[in-house]
């Protein structure tokens, strides 16, 4: 637009020149060189040691001490969120680390922490098993008192009775009783301990079966959990004691013991030891929970300590990770005492990459230089778009289909308006656009706080398109006033309606309707028209030729954008054979259209358009009658048609023969021409890419041709439909809208009820915003986003470059790798 | 005359809105031809989303017709 090879060049129209640079930098300070051109993040290395494995290169151990840093502090980090901490985001002073002293230190933190965690380990189990012990000793202890009172309570009985009858049967019994010997009487032995509360059915069954009943198992239930020492977690717990006699018996209890894992412990019959006992474990448990809670705080007050640090420790750790990646890049020359880079930078870099490389050489103090300079190369260089905040999303945008090729035109100029323009025309309601604008002006308001913290996935992709929105957003008040909807409702804003009822009483308004009586209403569609019965037939009468104008008017700046690309590249054959047919053959056809359009708005004919385009091909020759619309259209649309027949002919058939001369002429002349010539071409008079190995295969370039003439031609109809789908959308979004408006709220108005009221407001508000801000903003998007990259792009875009991708501090990714 | 009328002030608002982008960013020439290109974009854009209603109710074919009860 207005821009040619006498202005100066637009920013962000065709890439930054680019240009291959090779490095050569002494051993003692490539670190550092290294260092601070990450820093500067305008150099893209090549590795230049491709063929060799990972293992083979040479900074392969600096690496993998990098990486095990990584998995310390990866460790420290688990231990940190454990802890219940995070890592403090505090910008902190610069405190210039050493990697060594960092690998030493921590080292020891690693070591330190976890020798705390074992000790800390150790003693949390020894703290359960005194617990569970002091329950055994409660809970046993109750057993054998309460065995020890019903025996004695039953001895007495049997006295009593002893005293009180004498019969002929009772002594023989009790004379036989008498007369065991007690050294002949069984020693009961006994088992104490815990069981967990689901097995102890199974136990006591095995028990019973494996000691053919001769065992008596005595459980009670402890009521809480108990923090089982193995496991540590809580686990409901019975109280046991069983009661065995004989060695063979005991064996067999401890083995079922040990596989029900059922801890034991030892108790004493003695009512004065079980106290003595009962208060020793108290005392003991209440020295470790001291001993415990005073290691825990030691702990968590290492952990503070890690947490300052911690951020600046993983961004250095990364960060000479990748210095070291990129070092492995680089080949020793012949001498071995230096390293030699080479990569792509941009033009205007050159004195910040030489700056670097001196302060480099100046802070290790190097007694050589690094040299710098500047190779040519047939090599097709990265693509690379200095970008802002605003523009970085829209360039994204285009990026997302192809990369442009180096120095073609950037459609992302002319996205950055056309993008939301389309958005808008599909979504036009100026009251949905200011939700819209408030809500990404709450974004770009915080912004500076947002871009440090860590948003959810879609908050980030909102977040980053925020300038992307609010362009939207501008242009949708913009398009909604000239609709004239503000949540469905016309204002009458700029100035005075111009219909009005034919006589005074307005009897035939609802049969013939109403008249233009004033000038036509200066800004937008008149608010007469809502709420009519019209009002359809009229509306999208008026958008499907709005959307047929702006279609043509947008693919007709891509072809524009063709012929900028042909000169630029020097191409007279894209020029003469491309440019000049496909202008002529879009524009006889649908720029014929788009003039009739207009011309039969001007005049108010009745003319009918589809007619006058199909017999315009169908029998040219013929008079037009009543769709005449001004004088000589018959001369003129056979002169169209014509020209668009020729066009065909024109796109398709010269193009491959030149393209064979200029190859046979290049090759006849110049014979030394060709070692240049089999490298890869980045050729400043680009022929097409079919021949860039220097064959030409005419065939081939000939089906090229016809594959793209037959895309074009049908393309052009096909693609001047597809801009209906403006239309479609916003008679979509319009028609939500009314419905929301007049089925929801206005019902929940004409109930005059405020409870049905305040119903009816919130589900209006959520229907607006659910279905119209989020849904309708995502599908317009979508659309919008889809006329460009294919209506639009395909008329001028290669998109087959590689995008700049230096190595940048800035750049580092956050994980882990 | 009206279209010819509010043209003009379209013409005027965009010329307003490329001196005013020249005074607030001025930064160097290459920046500001973008920026001029991407104000007449948009000034072109919105001229023709109006100028394509304005004319198209310039002289109608229909008429509203207004639905029976109110």
């Amino acid at each position: 637009m207005g821009e040619g090879g006498c202005c100066p060049s637009m920013e962000l129209f065709r890439s930054e020149p680019m240009q291959l640079v090779q490095l050569i930098i002494p051993i003692e300070s490539a670190h550092l060189s290294i260092s601070y051109l990450g820093e500067l993040g305008l150099v893209q290395f090549k590795d230049l040691n491709a063929e060799k494995s990972p293992f083979q290169r040479t900074y392969a151990t600096q690496i993998k001490r990098c990486g095990e840093m990584a998995r310390k502090l990866r460790f420290f980090k688990e231990q940190m969120t454990k802890a219940g901490l995070t890592p403090s985001t505090r910008p902190l002073t610069r405190v210039d680390i050493d990697l060594d002293n960092l690998e030493t230190k921590l080292g020891e933190l690693e070591t330190e922490l976890i020798e705390i965690n074992a000790n800390s380990d150790k003693l949390q189990r020894t703290y359960s098993e005194l617990l569970e012990y002091k329950l055994v000793l409660r809970k046993a202890g109750e057993f054998f008192y309460s065995a020890q009172s019903s025996a004695t309570a039953q001895k007495r009985e049997i006295d009593a009775r002893q005293m009180g009858e004498v019969s002929i049967d009772s002594p023989l019994l009790l004379e036989q009783e008498m007369s065991i010997d007690p050294s002949k009487q069984v020693k009961l032995g006994y088992v104490s301990g815990l069981v967990p509360r689901e097995n102890s059915m199974a136990f006591e069954r095995i028990l019973f079966r494996a000691t053919r009943g001769n065992v008596f198992l005595r459980q009670a239930v402890i009521e809480e959990p108990v923090m089982d020492p193995m496991s540590g977690e809580k686990v409901e717990k019975n109280v046991f004691v069983v009661f065995y006699s004989g060695e063979r018996a005991k064996a067999k209890i401890l083995k079922i013991c040990e596989a029900f894992g059922a801890n034991r412990y030892p108790f004493t019959e003695d009512v004065g030891k079980q106290g003595q006992m009962l208060t020793e474990v108290s005392g003991k448990i209440s020295e470790l929970k001291t001993t415990i809670d005073v290691g825990l705080m030691h702990r968590d007050n290492l952990l503070k300590a890690i947490s300052y640090q911690f951020e600046q420790w993983s961004l250095l750790a990364r960060k000479e990770k990748s210095i070291y990646h990129t070092l492995n890049m680089l080949s020793f020359d012949v001498t071995k005492k230096c390293l030699v880079a080479e990569g792509w930078s941009p033009v205007f870099a050159i004195n910040q990459i030489q700056d670097a490389l001196k302060r480099a050489t100046f802070d290790s103090n190097s007694q050589v230089g690094s040299i710098f300079q500047v190779l040519h190369t047939k090599e097709s260089p990265p693509t690379y778009f200095r970008t802002n905040k605003f523009t970085s999303a829209f360039q994204e945008i285009v990026d997302a289909y192809g990369v442009a090729k180096y120095l073609e035109a950037n459609p992302g100029v002319y996205t950055i308006i056309t993008f939301p323009f389309l958005f808008a025309v599909m979504f036009g309601d100026w009251g949905h656009g200011i939700c819209l604008l408030l809500a990404t002006l709450f974004f770009i308001i915080r912004e500076k706080k947002l871009s440090t913290q860590k948003l959810g996935d879609i908050t980030e992709m909102t977040f980053g398109g925020r300038y992307v929105i609010m362009m939207m957003a501008l242009f949708s008040i913009y398009t909604g006033l000239i609709y004239n909807e503000f949540f469905s409702v016309p204002f009458e804003l700029f100035g005075r309606s111009a219909y009005a009822c034919r006589d005074p009483s307005c009897s035939d308004s609802t049969t013939v309707g109403l008249i233009k009586v004033r000038g036509t209403y200066p800004f937008g569609v008149d608010p007469a028209w809502y709420g009519t019965r019209s009002e359809l037939p009229f509306l999208n009468s008026l958008k499907m030729k709005m959307s047929i104008l702006i279609g043509v008017a947008q693919m007709n700046l891509g072809i524009v954008l063709s012929y900028f690309n042909a000169k630029f590249y020097g191409s007279n054959l894209n020029i003469w054979y491309q440019f000049v047919p496909q202008i002529i053959f879009l524009n006889s056809l649908f720029g014929y259209l788009s003039l009739l359009i207009i011309v039969k708005w001007c005049t108010g004919s009745q003319a009918d358009l589809y007619h006058v385009m199909i017999y315009m091909f169908l029998s040219p020759t013929d008079d037009l009658g009543e769709n005449q619309l001004f004088a000589g259209q018959k001369t003129l649309q056979m002169v169209l048609l014509l020209l668009a027949l020729v066009a065909v002919p024109w796109m398709l058939l010269p193009k491959p023969f030149l393209l064979k001369k200029q190859h046979q002429e290049r090759h006849q002349g110049q014979s030394y021409a060709l070692l240049q010539s089999t490298d890869d071409s980045f050729e400043v008079e680009a022929h097409h890419d079919s021949h860039g190995h220097e064959e030409f295969e005419f065939s081939e370039v000939f089906v090229h041709q016809l594959i793209h003439t037959i895309e074009f031609v049908l393309g052009a109809v096909s693609n001047t439909a597809s801009y209906l789908r403006l239309w479609a959308l916003s008679l979509a979004h319009s028609e939500l809208s009314s419905v929301f408006y007049e089925k929801v709220l206005l019902l929940a108005w004409g109930f005059n009820n405020i409870i049905i009221l305040v119903v009816g407001i919130i589900v209006f508000i959520c229907a607006t915003v659910g279905v119209l801000l989020v849904m309708e903003t995502l599908s317009a998007f979508l659309h919008a986003l889809r006329l460009h990259w294919v209506e639009f792009q395909n008329k001028f875009y290669e998109g087959d470059g590689y995008k700049f991708n230096p190595f940048s501090f800035a750049l580092l990714s956050d994980e882990d790798d | 005359m009206g279209f010819l009328i509010i043209s003009l002030i379209f013409t005027m608002a965009g010329v307003i809105a490329s001196l005013a982008a020249r005074i607030c960013c001025n930064k160097g020439p290459s920046a500001n031809l973008f920026h001029l290109t991407l104000v007449i974009t948009a000034t072109i854009c919105c001229w023709m989303m109006w100028a394509i209603v304005y004319l198209a109710q310039l002289k109608p074919l229909i008429v509203p017709i207004l639905s029976e009860g109110e």
